[in-house]
């Protein structure tokens, strides 16, 4: 890409001198290095391993008028929402904020996701007015409602969901108010787990106002202003340039959402994607009204699914600020299962969220061959083993690894997470096994399944088994992709699909999105993902990688000479070079 | 009572011998000879033997370097097997699954070094509380044997579930394997470390073995060629952690190594402070191509509590559980190249010139602008001078190197050139304060210590911008990585992740932890556990918190104590605590360092006077952004207790130091010289009443 050429030359005189383009980049270094503190500060002095282990959080900081400026390098769901819970408190306060105080949000229909998720936002103060919002969302691990962890899988209304605190003041001069917190220590299972996230995210907003001050009374308010408002700028050219780069035309993709729990007909979704000149809108209109099942993402989700695809294209590796996606649109009618309204459930907001990514990616992908690789097994697989064990109430939520698709240069990724997240870690068994009355049994690759077979192949899922150590214990969750398998390109071959089992005795029971299974001590639950589709046809991969593959285990013999026409030794995995070179000609 | 230090970098083997008597330093250099580097080591003392350094009169050999670093990251060990729980085969392919790159849908995640036909699976289960569920099957092991036999590995690495809490199935495994397979090394997870989380720890037994022979055999010969040249002396490699480990240490755990070469300057920053009767010292290294920085707290060096090899913002790398000092390091160096970014900005490295082509200013055919051109533009760096002479710099050419920038900019060359430093040294603030105020400590308590041929350029400014009680610039600023090895002490790192509340009988546990480390670092020294200086600290957390405060911990201290030191530490680095949860004890660290005499910093001359040393003027930038004459000295002859006002100049033969109007630049009995900023009514120097409480 050339995008320098279409940015304006020596913009680093438009602002005004040679001294305020340094300035501007040492700000700029300043806003990073503070959104990477935040984050460090909240994920070491959480409690919720979610938080801790899982790194389900974001930080960051939005301008006067609630535009993100920086943002940790964490979690993409979050990429899209901060600007909107920040633009809701502003219009929800107006003038009513002062140095001190804090404001919460967990709403889905007010630019949130699903009440787990608590937005912590702080005003920043300069010679009296505001110049900036630090933000910091965490996924508490209960907030109340139906189900220990707060996200009932047959739930049908967001009544059921927990508690929802729709934009209130959280502190005042710094100091906790009292009634809020007891409304939150009375409403959710561990209390003194939510306040210590609290407690973390509050500290990581109250760096934010640290060390943006400290830039303030060096550079002063106005340096930095500029500096946000530049930042925002430059983005917005820069992905302009991208976009106007590309064909204009209507690009359109389809696909289903296996089941929503209530039931395990598809449901249809659809995107058509407009490119004009510099402008680029997403328009999911046609795909299925919402469901009376928390499947649904409400519209802030949905924009935030979008606006990472966005950036999967305009710039993936550079800091994320509103001005990437300025040149976006997101349309869709009220009421669909991608723009729920209340009192539609949203608890499992990532299953349509994560579907609205992979339409829009997968309408893309013959455009930008280069950033989209094959479908992936999409969904997070949220899993959830809760109950009683020896330390009283446990809840252990985990979200679960899968196979990527093949990409046009290589074989694709296994065992890594979902696109709806980022830099998150899977549990260590050894931690898990310490804390709660689970044993995993396995953890490897799914080679069983299989992924999509292709000049590149799709990356392996994984298969995670537990046996249950205690005698009350219930599992829920939420699988998508368990009927649909993901998509291959360039005829390349689709993945494979995700699954859960209960083993007992010797019977297996199979689900999906099961809302509250009972296990018994000793069950066996067995968590399987998918596996990548692939990238071009088999019989173009080089045999060397696949005789590779056959001697680790990953690909039978039978397979590698049916599909890929390349005939190994099963004494020794060597190629049988002659014989592929006749198999293949044959065919 | 010579101490020689030699450090076996990529391209060139350096050796430094000091004398503690007369404070003289003697330099060895040779090209490293990777294929078997103590050939290279060897060279660079015949080298010195020949400017009269007297191999028999040494009293301590040091060897550092980059051999164990680069064997991993150019994939250069050997081929290496791992053996593992049964399900668990994929653990250390899988890892923990993150993509940091997370808007770059091509990502993936880092390549194991073991490939998925080398990792063998064996029946045993150990659970969390090192109970075993299933015992070790025997047979499993032997077929594992064979197969591992006829693989021709060179080495194998062992994982077993929970061997941190209970080692006996790894240890048997381990019996067994070596026995089975003589000639290939045998590296037990639970022997490298004893902390929780198994792919962290799978990596760290896998990398150990990765290098192990090769770290066997290039010691071996070392120790022959020392002893072949008459170097009877005790011989020590140079630790990660800022200590010393004796060869066979070394050969059992060469992870220990991996940043050996950085750990040497912290180890000498560690060093100069106690001289200064200063405990807690920023320091800071500039090189040709990074600037790396660490600090020093209570004259130990401070470890990083999760290091990564190969890691960056964009790649998860490979996490290693072994103590390494906390360094930060950026790309902004003497050589680092200037550049205009797609949005239009100037940015500073991390791209280097290096030292081919090197520095427009060079000549030798660099055409780009980089930091060591600004210096020279701006008159920092004498075009005359520099190297003692040696080189000859070309203005013209960082004239013309700047040129496109400048014009970028709309200003002239030298503008540009200080706009470019500005840059660097706002890179190099921000990993400051990343060691500093991100992990809770306050610049204005510190003492900053700044080493490498670039870093006395930019000292003062940064010292001025963080704050600093003082900057101060070491002698032989440029070798200061190798003296500092000559400063450091045998050192040996235990720890042991063991959770338990902290309640009223939570203490006498405490002490038999520390007890059980403290006899095993005895062992490992051959001594009495009282010749030992160990620092004891102890991972603390409020229940349901995962990650931990490091807390210090003095034998026979009170829980009172310990807790209420738990909870500064933890309001210190997070900004909070909570005073009515619970607490609990995680993991136990005991660093234990064997006493031994530290190298001296001798007297300087008083011979000389600093008129003697003044040697002219010469243009250099000041605050408004102009040229102005000022005075040059030669460190070399300024006597003790010499003050010299900024702005002015203050030139060696591996570096300049540079002192801002403001300042004052003293040098003090050991030749240090120390900067400090000129008390004034708008900068009351002591006044610390403005400060923040934890800023």
């Amino acid at each position: 890409m050339t995008i320098a050429q279409t940015v304006p030359a020596g913009s680093g005189t438009a602002g005004g001198s040679a001294a305020d383009a340094v300035t501007h980049e040492v700000i700029t270094g300043k806003l990073l290095a503070t959104v990477d503190e935040m984050a460090i500060v909240l994920a070491r002095a959480s409690m919720s391993p979610v938080v801790y282990e899982v790194l389900d959080f974001a930080c960051g900081i939005c301008d006067a008028a609630g535009d993100l400026v920086a943002q940790t390098n964490g979690i993409t769901i979050f990429t899209g929402t901060f600007s909107h819970q920040v633009r809701f408190l502003r219009a929800r306060f107006g003038a009513d904020m002062a140095p001190g105080d804090t404001f919460l949000t967990n709403d889905p229909f007010e630019g949130g996701t699903h009440a787990c998720d608590f937005a912590i936002v702080r005003p920043i103060f300069a010679e009296g007015a505001i110049v900036g919002y630090g933000i910091a969302v965490a996924h508490l691990l209960d907030v109340g409602g139906a189900v220990a962890g707060s996200l009932p899988p047959d739930a049908t209304s967001v009544f059921q969901e927990g508690l929802r605190l729709s934009g209130v003041r959280l502190t005042r001069g710094d100091r906790l108010i009292d009634d809020i917190v007891r409304i939150i220590t009375e409403n959710v299972r561990l209390p003194q787990l939510a306040m210590g996230d609290v407690n973390a995210e509050l500290a990581a907003v109250r760096i934010a106002e640290r060390r943006l001050g400290e830039t303030i009374e060096k550079y002063g308010a106005a340096a930095v202003q500029r500096t946000f408002g530049r930042l925002i700028a430059t983005s917005e050219a820069r992905a302009r340039a991208v976009i106007a780069a590309l064909p204009d035309g209507d690009y359109s993709a389809t696909d289903v959402i296996d089941g929503d729990g209530a039931t395990e007909a598809p449901i249809p979704v659809c995107v058509t994607v407009r490119i004009r000149g510099s402008e680029i809108e997403a328009d999911f209109t046609g795909s299925s009204p919402a469901r009376a099942a928390p499947i649904n993402c409400s519209r802030g989700a949905l924009t935030s699914a979008v606006k990472t695809v966005m950036k999967a294209l305009v710039a993936p590796q550079e800091p994320s600020n509103e001005g990437w996606f300025r040149p976006l649109t997101v349309t869709a009618p009220p009421g669909t299962v991608f723009t729920a309204e209340k009192p539609s459930p949203t608890g499992w907001y990532y299953e349509g969220a994560a579907m609205a990514s992979e339409l829009v990616w997968k309408a893309l992908a013959p455009l930008a061959p280069q950033r989209f690789p094959a479908g992936t097994y999409m969904s997070l697989c949220a899993t959830y083993i809760a109950g009683s064990g020896p330390d009283g109430l446990f809840v252990h939520i985990e979200p679960q690894n899968g196979g990527w698709g093949a990409t046009r240069h290589r074989d694709g990724a296994s065992g890594m997470i979902a696109i709806t997240d980022g830099d998150t870690y899977n549990y260590s068994v050894e931690l898990l096994e310490a804390k709660f009355p689970l044993m995993v049994t396995r953890y490897d690759f799914n080679v069983e399944d299989g992924t999509g077979a292709g000049e590149h192949r799709g990356g392996f899922g994984l298969v995670r088994d537990y046996e249950i150590e205690t005698d009350d214990a219930v599992l829920y969750g939420s699988f998508g992709r368990t009927a649909t398998r993901p998509w291959g390109a360039e005829g390349g071959e689709a993945g494979s699909l995700n699954g859960m089992e209960v083993r007992r005795g010797g019977s297996a029971r199979r689900l999906t999105r099961p809302a509250r299974f009972q296990l018994q001590r000793g069950d066996q639950v067995s968590i399987v993902t998918g596996g990548g589709g692939g990238w071009g046809a088999p019989q173009g991969r080089d045999p060397e990688l696949v005789a590779r593959d056959v001697r680790d285990g990953l690909v039978s013999v039978a397979l590698a000479r049916d599909t890929y026409g390349v005939v190994v030794d099963p004494a020794t995995g060597r190629l049988d070079a002659a014989a592929t070179a006749e198999l293949r000609s044959a065919r | 009572m010579t101490r020689i230090a030699t450090d076996a970098g990529g391209t060139f083997t350096d050796l430094v011998a000091f004398d503690e008597l007369t404070g003289a330093i003697q330099v060895g250099k040779a090209l490293t000879t990777p294929r078997d580097p103590s050939i290279g080591v060897v060279d660079a003392i015949a080298q010195a033997e020949e400017e009269g350094l007297a191999t028999a009169e040494a009293t301590l050999f040091v060897h550092g370097g980059t051999t164990v670093i680069n064997a991993i990251t150019e994939r250069k060990g050997v081929a290496t097997a791992l053996v593992t729980t049964r399900g668990f085969r994929d653990v250390i392919a899988i890892g923990r699954g993150n993509r940091p790159d997370l808007y770059n849908l091509h990502s993936e995640p880092a390549q194991p070094f073991v490939p998925r036909h080398l990792r063998f699976e064996v029946t045993e289960r150990m659970d969390a509380r090192g109970e075993v569920r299933i015992a070790l099957d025997h047979d499993d092991l032997a077929a594992v044997a064979d197969r591992i036999a006829a693989s021709g590995v060179a080495a194998v690495a062992i994982l077993f579930l929970h061997s941190y809490v209970n080692p006996e199935h790894e240890q048997a495994a381990a019996r067994f394997l070596r026995e089975r397979l003589p000639g290939v090394a045998v590296a037990a997870s639970h022997e490298v470390s004893r902390q929780w989380r198994e792919y962290e720890r799978s990596n760290t037994a896998v990398l150990s073995a990765y290098v192990q022979p090769i770290m066997a055999r290039y010691l071996s010969n070392l120790a022959d060629a020392l002893g072949g040249r008459g170097i009877d002396c005790p011989a020590y490699c140079m630790q990660s952690s800022g200590g010393l480990a004796s060869f066979p240490s070394a050969v059992a755990a060469p992870l220990v190594l991996v940043e050996s070469g950085p750990a040497g300057g912290v180890a000498g920053a560690a060093r100069v402070g106690e001289a200064l009767g200063e405990p807690d010292i920023l320091y800071l290294d500039v090189g040709g191509t990074t600037a790396k920085c660490s600090l020093v707290s209570g004259g130990r060096p401070v470890l990083k509590p999760d290091y990564k090899l190969e890691w960056s913002r964009l790649k998860p790398g490979y996490p290693v559980q072994i103590p390494v000092v906390d360094i930060v390091e950026i790309g902004a160096g003497g050589g680092s190249i200037a550049w205009i970014d797609p949005a239009g900005a100037v940015q500073v490295g991390p791209e280097s010139a290096g030292s081919d082509p090197g520095p427009a200013c060079y000549g030798r055919g660099g055409t780009r602008p980089t930091v060591t051109d600004a210096k020279l533009l701006t008159g920092v760096i004498d075009a005359e001078g520099f190297a003692g002479g040696r080189i000859q710099l070309d203005v013209a050419a960082a004239e013309r190197a700047f040129g496109p920038i400048a014009a970028h900019l709309g200003v002239d060359v030298v503008a540009a050139a200080e706009a470019v430093i500005r840059l660097a040294e706002a890179n190099m603030i921000n990993a400051l304060k990343l060691v500093t105020i991100q992990r809770g400590h306050d610049p204005r308590d510190l003492t900053m210590v700044v080493s490498g041929g670039g870093g006395p350029m930019h000292a003062a400014t940064l010292g001025r911008e963080l704050g600093v009680r003082r900057t101060v610039i070491p002698r032989y600023a440029g070798l200061f990585s190798a003296w500092g090895m000559l400063t450091a002490r045998p050192r040996i790192d235990m720890s042991r992740t063991r959770l338990i509340a902290l309640g009223p009988d939570a203490m006498p546990r405490v002490q038999a932890v520390f007890l059980e480390l403290a006899c095993e670092a005895a062992t490992a020294f051959g001594v009495a556990a009282e010749a030992l200086i160990a620092d004891r600290t102890i991972e603390m957390r409020y229940r349901g918190q995962e990650h931990a405060v490091a807390t210090p911990y003095a034998p026979g201290e009170s829980l009172a104590a310990l807790l209420e030191s738990f909870h500064a530490a933890h309001e210190k680095a997070y900004t909070f605590r909570l005073d009515d949860t619970p607490v609990e004890l995680v993991t136990f660290h005991l660093a234990a360092e064997l006493e031994t005499p530290r190298v001296g910093l001798p007297d300087i001359s008083a011979e000389t006077t600093l008129a003697e040393a003044a040697c002219g003027n010469r243009p250099l930038i000041g605050a408004d952004g102009r040229l102005a004459p000022a005075p040059v000295y030669t460190r070399d002859l300024l006597p003790p207790g010499a003050e010299i006002a900024g702005p002015a100049l203050i030139e060696e033969a591996t570096t300049t130091t540079l002192v801002l109007a403001g300042q004052t630049a003293r040098i003090d009995r050991y030749g240090l010289i120390s900067i400090a900023e000129i008390p004034s009514a708008e900068n009351p120097g002591t006044e610390r009443d403005d400060r923040e409480a934890a800023g």
